[in-house]
């Protein structure tokens, strides 16, 4: 098998991946023998992989460990409540103060019908899938879902535009009880954003 | 999608994912430490800059902890948090950049063929030029200056060694684009580290002939 510089420079890739059949890469390897400038391709690539794989390359700043640390024990222990002893409950007495004062302040005064309707609306919280340039956000795994696809919490999904795929999160939503009937309309309608 | 269960690097995982989920949730800390850098690396190789890579990595955590009783052993738990981690940093650069400012490369045809650059006295950078700060500078600008989508795989596959298919799925691609992508970002930083010539790599400054700008 004889090879063009061209077909070496489309293997280059595989051949240190290991994924090429025995012929080939014995083509190649016969190829690098005569050729400098694909030499020089092999050696360069295989610098890249050697570099950028160490270590050493990209470590972690300094301090990272302990400051995600810390702001993972405000929400893991912080949800533990006792573990705080005299201060969680005076915190926790406080919390409820206020929550008191705020439901008193909220019947006091005329709400809007949006805010009224919102619980029943809320979306749940769930990661969708969203299919990079579409339009729809979906169950991970939907069959309609086609291409490639991120992941993103359906409050985000809904907030970046994107409408729920009428088929797969239309019947999550619903056997979950999330949805009402105007689930469809309004909320998903808003426009379009930096989505694509 | 791979997940076997005689790996007893998952099994224990599978296990601590079900002890927080029960309410453990200080085992939290255990499960993801194994992955702390490799989140950190992909989200600091979208934003380019280490700041927010790293607010954007404690953010994909709080929400990693948040919606893990929604994780479901059909892909890795690493692949699951890789996924959520890029989704993070992605959702971070369109807030703070929108469209106008992703690089024109990201519209350049993958599938063309790439021609590397025809360089008659390639050297090899030696590993030990690793410990010098400005080296590793260089090498994270030029894998800086790569259209996203190239250094989205590269990361992922060169940088943190993950599988062809692990890469395929937390990015949510094909693994023949998985590839098409890699040697096209590896021919690039190929050419961009190559002694003597212009770039992110040699910057301007003039290399003497005959010695090596990294020993």
């Amino acid at each position: 098998m004889v090879l063009k510089c061209e077909d070496v420079w489309r293997e280059i890739s595989n051949y240190f991946e290991g994924d090429l059949d025995p012929a080939l890469k014995q083509a190649l390897e016969e190829h690098f023998t005569q050729c400098p400038r694909c030499q020089s391709v092999r050696d360069g690539v295989s610098n890249v992989i050697k570099l950028y794989g160490d270590k050493a390359m990209l470590p972690l700043p300094a301090g990272f460990d302990a400051r995600l640390h810390d702001r993972l024990a405000e929400r893991i222990e912080g949800q533990r409540g006792s573990s705080l002893g005299w201060l969680g409950v005076a915190a926790t007495a406080a919390l409820a103060a206020l929550t008191l004062f705020a439901s008193a302040h909220d019947r006091s005064l005329p709400q809007p019908r949006a805010q009224m309707s919102q619980p029943a609306r809320r979306l749940p919280q769930r990661l969708v899938a969203v299919v990079d340039g579409g339009k729809t956000f979906h169950v991970p795994g939907c069959p309609f879902m086609h291409g490639k696809y991120h992941m993103v919490t359906a409050e985000e999904a809904v907030r970046e535009g994107y409408a729920p795929c009428s088929r797969c999160m239309y019947e999550a939503l619903r056997s979950a009880g999330y949805v009402t009937p105007d689930f469809e309309g309004e909320e998903v309608a808003s426009s379009e954003t930096a989505a694509k | 999608m791979r997940v076997s269960r005689s790996d007893p690097g998952q099994e224990h995982e599978a296990t601590l994912i079900g002890r927080v989920n029960r309410g453990e949730r200080e085992l939290f800390y255990e499960l993801i430490r194994p992955y702390e850098k490799r989140v950190f690396v992909i989200a600091f190789m979208i934003l380019r800059n280490e700041a927010d890579a790293e607010d954007a990595a404690q953010d994909a955590f709080l929400k990693a902890l948040k919606y893990l009783a929604q994780f479901r052993a059909e892909s890795r738990f690493s692949t699951w948090l890789i996924q959520v981690a890029i989704n993070e940093a992605r959702l971070r650069q369109r807030k703070s950049h929108f469209e106008i400012m992703r690089p024109i490369e990201d519209q350049e045809n993958e599938d063309g063929t790439y021609t590397p650059r025809d360089i008659a006295d390639w050297r090899e950078i030696p590993s030990e030029a690793l410990e010098r700060k400005e080296i590793r500078e260089k090498l994270i600008a030029a894998l800086g200056s790569l259209a996203q989508k190239y250094r989205e795989v590269f990361v992922l596959r060169d940088v943190e060694h993950m599988s062809i298919g692990d890469t395929a799925e937390a990015l949510g691609i094909s693994a023949g684009a998985v590839k098409t992508r890699l040697l096209r970002a590896r021919l690039m930083l190929r050419d961009l580290l190559a002694p003597g010539l212009d770039g992110a790599w040699a910057g301007h400054s003039q290399i003497p002939k005959g010695t090596k700008p990294w020993s």
